[in-house]
């Protein structure tokens, strides 16, 4: 008691820096103190929810396997009945309709065949189809991508219109999912969306619209001329993509007329997708605009010249053995190489510049 | 004695290793899982299984690497069949080089999973 008189004593004479010092010493300890207690309890509450999570992931692994394999001719039978109605009390609570969720699409994503649409059914009976369509109504973009996702995994086609709604939402996660969603279920009918759509696809979302499409046994496509004529720059050039993919010749004329298009990465795209067809009428309009053209198209003009080079041609050529960019001399000389050998080994022996004469020595070894 | 025929099951979805554990065992075999490649390689050394279900992707050790320790290092001729999801062609090419003798791409019908298995049994 006396020492602690002292103490008191003793901190009353310091200066008032060093009682704030003091102050603020005690005070961080004592919140150290309870952050250490807080985090303890933190632990041991994740442990035990991991814990449960665990148990609740093989209890209802259990209860879809049985699921599964209690099904017979009739679309449910009693002991399925039994299942979903034990599976629907204990789903009320989000965190146990969550696990059951994951469980779900585990097993959803690496099976197809009858028992994928038993988890289809599954999903349908235990009402999780309402809960999915819920989400679409949130305010939160993540849990309205959730919703889509879920509905895009268990095959859900009749909430389209709902899902619709969100084909030009603010945030590209969700019309991303959207767009899966559409592409997924309604196979090249889920094109559609690119009559109405305002913003951008993304370049990995284009992919992935692409892959799920070459799934399909049906590869009867649209026809994509709309798409090509769309003032929404990523339309363009996802159709062009189309394009090339499912040899879409017909549309030959769309593509000219993007030759002329204001955007430069969509006359790049054309060029190589009419490269790709090889079409020669495009030659002509190339060779017009290739003075005003940015170098990336000049030398995508090039590599189509090298597919589709004729006698004609060669004046052009020529003329651009001695174009200031390298990669578009090489490939003029390459093509000459081709066309005319005599007028190159000229062409050689009238070279000025060291870079030249690499460029013909190569030529000459390949 | 126990005739069954032994499967080894390499595979991390836990649900659907369940669900083929279930089909395969009605159809009168063994099932034996393995989460991962370690536990796989474990289980063919230690049970001399008839049949190999492998996925590519697994933890620790690959499919690859069990069919490889399978052909290589066990130098027995276990039928094999891969697993892979959607974008691995270029890891089934491999897994072929290496010895596998089938391969399913995921998602599979379990249905058809089980006539590969009976055909390499049979």
């Amino acid at each position: 008691m006396i020492d602690f008189q002292h103490l008191l004593a003793y901190f009353e004479q310091l200066p008032l820096l060093v009682k704030a010092v003091w102050i603020l010493i005690g005070l961080l300890i004592i919140f150290i103190i309870l952050l250490i207690f807080y985090l303890k309890y933190l632990r041991g509450y994740l442990r035990k929810k991991e814990a449960i999570s665990k148990m609740l992931f093989t209890e209802y692994e259990a209860n879809l396997i049985n699921f599964l394999y209690s099904q017979t001719e009739e679309e449910i039978n009693e002991e399925q009945q039994i299942i979903v109605d034990k599976i629907k009390t204990s789903i009320t609570n989000k965190f146990k309709r969550k696990i059951f969720i994951s469980v779900m699409s585990k097993l959803k994503n690496d099976i197809s065949g009858e028992m994928a649409d038993s988890i289809n059914n599954l999903y349908i009976k235990t009402n999780l189809i309402n809960h999915s369509i819920a989400k679409l109504k949130s305010n939160k973009w993540y849990v309205i991508t959730a919703g889509i996702k879920e509905l895009n995994l268990f095959e859900i086609t009749n909430v389209f219109e709902q899902v619709k709604k969100h084909e030009n939402h603010p945030k590209q996660e969700v019309r991303n999912e959207v767009q899966l969603y559409f592409v997924s279920l309604f196979h090249f009918k889920g094109l559609d969306f690119l009559n109405t759509l305002k913003s951008s696809i993304s370049e990995w979302n284009q992919i992935q619209l692409l892959e799920i499409l070459q799934k399909f046994d049906d590869q009867e496509i649209s026809d994509i001329t709309p798409w090509l004529k769309s003032g929404n720059e990523s339309v363009v050039l996802f159709s062009l993509k189309l394009a090339k993919i499912y040899n879409q010749f017909q549309i030959i004329d769309t593509l000219l007329e993007l030759l002329n298009h204001q955007s430069k990465i969509i006359r790049l795209k054309t060029i190589e997708v009419l490269n790709y067809f090889q079409v020669n009428e495009a030659k002509k309009i190339l060779k017009n605009n290739f003075k005003n053209s940015s170098e990336d198209e000049q030398i995508a003009f090039f590599q189509m010249l090298e597919n589709t080079v004729e006698i004609a041609d060669e004046e052009f050529i020529v003329l651009n053995t001695k174009h200031v960019n390298f990669q578009v001399r090489v490939l003029a000389l390459k093509i000459l190489k081709r066309l005319n050998n005599e007028k190159l080994l000229d062409l050689k022996n009238n070279a000025a510049n060291d870079e030249d004469k690499l460029i013909f020595n190569y030529l000459e070894n390949n | 004695m126990n005739n069954l025929k032994k499967v080894v099951l390499a595979e991390d979805n836990s649900t659907l290793s369940l669900l083929l554990k279930f089909r395969l065992e009605k159809e009168g075999y063994e099932l034996l899982i393995a989460e991962n490649g370690k536990e796989a390689i474990e289980l063919i050394e230690t049970h001399e299984p008839q049949l190999i279900l492998t996925d590519i992707m697994m933890p620790f050790i690959s499919g690859l690497e069990v069919i490889s320790h399978v052909r290589n290092k066990l130098k027995v001729q276990t039928p094999i069949i891969v697993f892979s999801a959607a974008g691995q062609e270029e890891m089934v090419l491999k897994a072929f080089n290496l010895g596998a003798n089938d391969f399913m791409g995921k998602p599979f019908s379990p249905n058809e999973l089980v006539i590969r298995v009976k055909r390499l049994l049979a």
